[in-house]
């Protein structure tokens, strides 16, 4: 088609350049970020670490199109919305039977997409308020970072798609918090995810030139320590003079200052990798290049070993955001109501494989990296994706949508379909948290046992 | 110290309101002599004698406790009040028994002290990243970018300055670390002398093929461009030349590159291929010797093309040029804003930089404390800080005291907002800086300006509330309050980021939904002619209609705020929020409505005309738009949105399984039904209908404006009907009459609401029952001075919960 043509479609259909130049078939390859370099040196003979990562996605999923047929096992066929991941199948585990109660109305009535974010990784109810006396619970994965967390540079890392917020009240009675925050540090203490790549970055590296960023961060560090120590003890004196939930505050700013206190005590004695790449450009126009980039920070994370756990969250749950680029121009949350109407579940579950195929880059991306042991990166990692809306029309939290990538360094057999026994998605998550060598963690929010 | 409003209080209510002292029957008394045999009457029929509708039956309160819940006779005022219960078409309660009823539930229920009501708890807040960006605007004159740097703050009761909702975290924790040491180094200089610097703005630069865009020299990557400036030097020397250019793609990342080349007086200063960034700004350093006299800084750019790509949309700024020098110390000249931070030479003993860094800490801690200091030492131990890094070789004693001030801007004094109260009364005044405090971050979003303190510091701010709160409006800082309370309360803020597909709502209103389907399927297909067909069809649908673009978007947002600020300034009726013939347009939004006669860019005060359907927040662009689907109007959210937000009985949130209204589309069997017809089959199912009964017919009498607030007159080809009635009986056949309802029989349910969202806002926590009374005395004033905007302001600022606090002897008691 003519030039002209394609720039009168761009500008009456607002569409995107790329996506015209899709639409007529002349799609341009974009510069990937990062190559598939293989993993920083270290001696190719040593001990992997094990890493895990919770990959959040909003609304739930279309179960009929999201659950493989036949009775499980190694040897199934890829459902219609996992079919992206076919080249990573021997690397997955679909499971079925995990369940998010403690997400249920029972009392506290509707809000069941603030619960389900706000449940997910706590495993406790959370408590209904609008803003006073937010309590959740700490999640896993923090869980694990309090005793694994000084082995790397980054205790945790936590991520998100999310960048513009809505303002007024979220979802029926419940804070905003609930749903922007996957991590928990405590039951009052969200971690707040960041939504700028670039920042991601250049936390984890520096910022600068590629030969400078090193030195950038060393000195960061060098010129913090002093007033960190400053206002450590300005907080301790005013801690005194507190109480209730003012106290809960200043706790929050002194825990958090003692952690980056003790992330740079750490980092001194570590080499800080410098990856062969630029640092991306800031937070991209398009959700796709934004969820790619958010992606790539955290398989450069996990490469570098600056962290071995993080959360992603691709878009709170309740998110409405339409998929223009798939020609869908209603918003998510709002389709996912659909009422068995078919022409609504079509669109749902493209938008279900659509997340999925930016899982599948990332799966395939961590599966072609290579460990300091000699195995790939997606085999020494456990990434869990999922949500915790199973059927977003009816609101259920029980078999949620769950597939757990990678073998945990061999701690679980990838490369099945798994039916497991009605039990509390907790579960799974003390097992991973023993994977990740964590000990003496009996129980997680409504966890009744190990996964089995 | 006298309290006013306590007086006011006393005297305005003396005459109606029991004293608990003098009450002689106990609230169980009460319950079962007097309100007992109201609920008898007006409630039972639903809520006793065996029905418990919406598990509520006041027969079966069997304790003491259950009696009394606060919670429960908390939704009964409520929905008394707002006329939803009774039900329809039962007897409502007489004026005498809902006083009754509400007496005993404010006084003896919520045991409310009307002289000495309970200010509340409220947690010490963060600054969020509106506050602390203005704050350190006003403190330091550095404008740091909070919204590009720092995470969103979590919101809670609709509004992003509530304590308990303000989180910190390590992330957030290390990020305001950096920008204390971002803020310094921009503000504080960290020598006396330095060599002369000359900025050079991006547009002193001219030349071939550039263009202005943002008040920069625009060059765009794919057409060769070269602009050039010449500078006069008066002495010979070394110069320092600062290049500063940008690149902005605002758009998905774009293969193209381009080859920038600089010249100073000939020579090449940098040659660079760049290629995309979303906004990057990229410094370059060269250094000349130049003789005095004309001096000349050239930048060329030249594109490459990648292959097979012609276009591109990255721009090259110049943002500016710095000529410093000359460089040789014997030139060096007084560094700008020296005197403001180093008011005098730095002394040459140690003991005496130690005592002039403690008195210039101990200064500046104050001021970005917002209160005197509380430990004699800190300036001191500031002083010991800046020393220990001034001490280090090749460190300056400037550079010292800039660390120090780095660690006060990252100190929790700053960065939370810490009360103290005066006395140790259960419910005592906030000392007169806490009060400074609470007012300039409710007007102005921002610390305290140098009056306040003062007045503070005097003890005489209390004693002119009037006065100052007056003043404060008047200064431009006001316009914070219209930007943060509408943009959270009327969430004009959302109204530039939210999804939003006009093409799709103009194929709607059209009735051609399904010809963008095929488009998509011929693009697929590869199938041009049917795709050429199709376009032209589209293209004849959207032809001549306004487009939305990012400037419209912007239009709306300032319009609700310059119309929130006209209200506040000029001291109109709240109800004009609602209600009026005028709002604010530039040539471009009044395009977009189809209002007549506006040229020019800027919005200004427009008079609509006779019968225009415009006029007050609701029918502005921000509250349709906010309150759309990305493909399709909403009536169900803008019913809710009035419900909320102007009479404050949002209904209960739907239930699980709730069908999306798509889904009853099925029900026309193929026809495309109008979303009137759709609602009305979804209000047929008694789950859905007494919720959607509430807030189908106010959302439906905007349907003439589209999804993004265009006037239309149908909608999938079929007459648009505004027409309907409220579930308290009210009829109207349009938006107008609508309107008219809403601010005159639903007149206090508004003027309750507004008072309780700012009420939140300006207290930094939710409303609880035993602020009724409050609201309530608010209210009457406003109602008493038909409605000002002053009597609402200074409602609340006088009210208890903005002057007063709980103490902790309080707090031990009821937590």
């Amino acid at each position: 088609m003519s030039n002209q043509f394609s720039r009168a479609v761009e500008r009456q259909l607002s569409l995107s350049r790329r996506q015209v130049l899709r639409g007529l078939g002349a799609c341009v390859a974009l510069p990937t970020l990062l190559s598939a370099s293989p993993a920083f040196a270290r001696a190719a003979s040593k001990a992997a670490p094990t890493r895990m990562a919770f990959v959040y996605v909003p609304n739930g999923a279309i179960p009929a199109a999201w659950w493989p047929a036949g009775d499980g096992g190694a040897d199934f066929a890829l459902s219609p919305t996992l079919a992206p991941l076919a080249n990573v199948q021997k690397q997955l585990q679909v499971i079925s039977g995990l369940d998010d109660v403690s997400a249920n109305p029972e009392v506290d009535g509707a809000g069941d997409h603030a619960r389900a974010g706000g449940t997910f990784l706590t495993g406790v109810r959370i408590k209904k308020t609008a803003g006073s006396d937010i309590r959740a619970g700490i999640s896993i994965d923090q869980v694990v970072a309090n005793q694994l967390g000084h082995k790397t540079r980054f205790a945790s890392l936590e991520l998100t798609c999310d960048v513009v917020r809505k303002s007024g009240e979220c979802d029926s009675g419940y804070a905003c918090a609930y749903e922007y925050n996957l991590a928990w540090q405590s039951a009052n203490q969200p971690l707040a995810p960041e939504h700028n790549p670039q920042f991601a970055f250049e936390r984890l590296f520096g910022d600068g030139s590629r030969e400078q960023r090193v030195a950038n961060l060393k000195r960061r560090e060098y010129e913090q320590h002093s007033i960190l120590d400053y206002v450590l003890d300005d907080a301790k004196a005013l801690n005194t003079r507190l109480d209730g939930r003012d106290r809960q505050k200043l706790d929050q700013y002194l825990t958090s200052v003692r952690e980056i206190e003790q992330r740079i005590a750490i980092s001194k004695s570590m080499d800080v990798p410098n990856p062969d790449v630029d640092a991306p450009a800031g937070v991209p126009a398009s959700y796709e290049e934004h969820v790619a980039l958010m992606f790539d920070m955290l398989h450069l994370a996990f490469q570098t070993d600056s962290t071995r756990i993080a959360t992603l969250l691709l878009a709170r749950e309740g998110s409405n955001r339409p998929f223009n680029d798939i020609g869908i121009s209603s918003g998510h949350h709002d389709l996912s109501h659909h009422k068995n109407t078919p022409d609504i579940m079509a669109k749902v579950q493209l938008i279900d494989k659509w997340y999925v195929q930016r899982l599948a880059r990332f799966l395939e991306k961590m599966d072609a990296t290579q460990d300091v042991d000699g195995n790939s990166l997606l085999h020494n990692s456990m990434i869990l994706y999922g949500s915790g809306n199973a059927d977003g029309n009816r609101h259920t939290h029980v078999n949620l949508p769950v597939v757990l990538a990678g073998a945990g360094g061999g701690a679980f057999k990838p490369g099945r379909y798994v039916k497991a026994k009605d039990q509390p998605i907790s579960n799974l998550f003390l097992s991973m948290a023993d994977a990740m060598g964590a000990q003496g963690i009996d129980k997680h929010g409504d966890s009744t046992g190990r996964f089995a | 110290m006298a309290v006013p409003l306590a007086l006011l209080a006393a005297g305005l209510l003396s005459h109606s309101v029991p004293s608990k002292a003098v009450a002689e029957k106990s609230p169980l008394d009460v319950y079962h002599s007097t309100i007992v045999p109201i609920l008898e009457d007006h409630c039972y029929e639903c809520h006793g004698d065996g029905y418990d509708k919406g598990k509520v039956a006041f027969d079966r309160l069997e304790t003491d406790e259950q009696i009394l819940e606060p919670g429960l006779w908390m939704r009964v005022l409520l929905n008394t009040r707002a006329g939803l219960m009774p039900a329809e078409r039962k007897p409502r309660l007489s004026a005498s028994e809902q006083q009754q009823l509400e007496r005993w539930i404010k006084y003896d229920v919520f045991g409310i002290d009307a002289h000495d009501p309970d200010p509340g708890r409220v947690t010490i807040r963060r600054l969020n990243r509106v506050e602390y960006r203005n704050t350190v605007r006003d403190l330091l004159g550095v404008d740091y970018n909070t919204d590009h740097e720092f995470p969103p703050d979590d919101s809670g009761f609709g509004f992003d300055n509530i304590g308990d909702a303000l989180t910190l975290s390590p992330m957030l924790m290390e990020k305001y670390v950096a920008a204390a040491q971002a803020i310094i180094a921009e503000a504080v200089p960290t020598a006396a002398r330095a060599p002369a610097a000359q900025v050079l703005p991006g547009l002193a630069f001219e030349g071939h093929n550039a263009t202005e865009k943002w008040g920069k020299r625009r060059l765009v990557f794919n057409e060769p461009a070269q602009v050039a400036k010449t500078v006069k030097t008066a002495l010979a020397g070394s110069y320092r030349v600062k290049l500063e250019l940008e690149v902005n793609g605002s758009y998905v990342p774009d293969p193209g590159r381009a080859r920038v080349v600089a010249k100073v007086d000939g020579k090449t200063v940098l040659d660079q291929e760049f290629g995309y960034f979303d906004e990057k700004v990229f410094t370059f350093d060269s250094t000349h010797p130049w003789s005095a006299g004309d001096h000349e800084v050239r930048i060329e750019l030249t594109p490459v093309v990648p292959e097979g790509k012609k276009e591109t949309i990255i721009d090259l700024f110049v943002n500016k040029v710095t000529i410093e020098g000359p460089l040789e110390k014997e030139h060096w000249v007084a560094t700008r804003d020296y005197e403001k931070f180093f008011p005098r030479a730095v002394p040459a003993g140690r003991n005496e930089r130690r005592a002039y860094a403690a008195g210039l800490l101990g200064a500046f801690a104050r001021k970005a404390y917002r209160r005197p200091l509380d430990d004699e030492d800190t300036g001191a131990r500031l002083a010991a800080l800046a020393e220990a890094t001034y001490t280090q070789p090749g460190k300056t004693f400037e550079q010292g005291v800039a660390h120090a001030m780095a660690a006060v801007l990252a100190s929790p004094r700053f960065l939370f907002r810490l009360e103290s109260p005066v006395g140790n009364a259960r419910f005592a005044d906030v000392d007169e800086y806490s009060l400074a405090s609470r007012l300039s971050y409710f007007l102005w979003s921002t610390m305290p300006d140098a009056e306040l303190m003062q007045l503070a510091s005097r003890g005489e701010l209390r004693h002119q509330l009037g006065p100052q709160v007056t003043r404060m409006l008047a200064d431009p800082r006001a316009e914070s309050l219209a930007r943060n309370f509408t943009g959270q309360w009327l969430q004009a803020r959302d109204v530039e980021g939210i999804a939003s597909n006009p093409r799709d709502i103009l194929l709607r209103d059209a009735g051609e939904e399904s010809t963008l389907k095929s488009l998509f399927a011929a693009f697929k297909a590869q199938d041009e002619k049917t795709a050429k067909e199709l376009f032209q069809r589209i293209n004849d649908v959207v032809k001549g209609k306004p487009e939305l673009e990012k400037s419209t978007r912007a239009a709306m947002r300032r319009e609700t705020e310059l119309y929130f600020t006209y209200v506040m300034r000029e001291d109109r009726p709240v109800t004009e929020f609602i209600d009026s013939n005028y709002t604010f347009l530039n040539e471009e939004l009044a395009k977009f409505y189809g209002v007549p006669g506006v040229v020019g860019e800027e919005l200004r005060k427009v008079t609509l005309p006779a019968g225009s359907p415009r006029g007050g927040v609701l029918t502005q662009g921000s509250a349709l738009l906010v309150t759309s689907n990305p493909d399709r109007t909403s009536p169900v959210k803008r019913g809710l949105f009035v419900l909320a937000n102007f009479l404050g009985t949002p209904p209960p949130p739907p239930p699980a399984n709730v069908p999306a209204l798509e889904a009853s589309e099925s029900e026309f069997h193929g026809r495309e039904p109008a979303l009137r017809d759709v609602l009305k089959v979804h209000r047929e199912n008694p789950l859905c209908s007494s919720c959607h009964n509430r807030m189908d017919p106010i959302g439906l009498a905007f349907e003439n404006f589209n999804g993004v607030g265009m006037w239309r007159e149908s909608e999938r080809k079929q007459p648009i009907v505004a027409e309907g009635s409220l579930v308290t009986g009210e009829t109207f056949n349009s938006v107008a009459e609508l309107k008219r309802i809403l601010v005159t029989a639903h007149r206090e349910d508004f003027y309750r609401t507004l008072t309780a969202k700012l009420l939140t806002y300006a207290t930094g926590r939710g409303m609880e029952y035993y602020d009724v009374e409050t609201i309530d005395q608010i209210v009457k004033k406003l109602d008493d001075d038909g409605g000002r905007f002053s009597a609402l302001l200074m409602g609340v600022v006088e009210s208890a919960p903005f002057q007063k606090m709980r103490t902790q002897a309080t707090m031990t008691v009821s937590n």
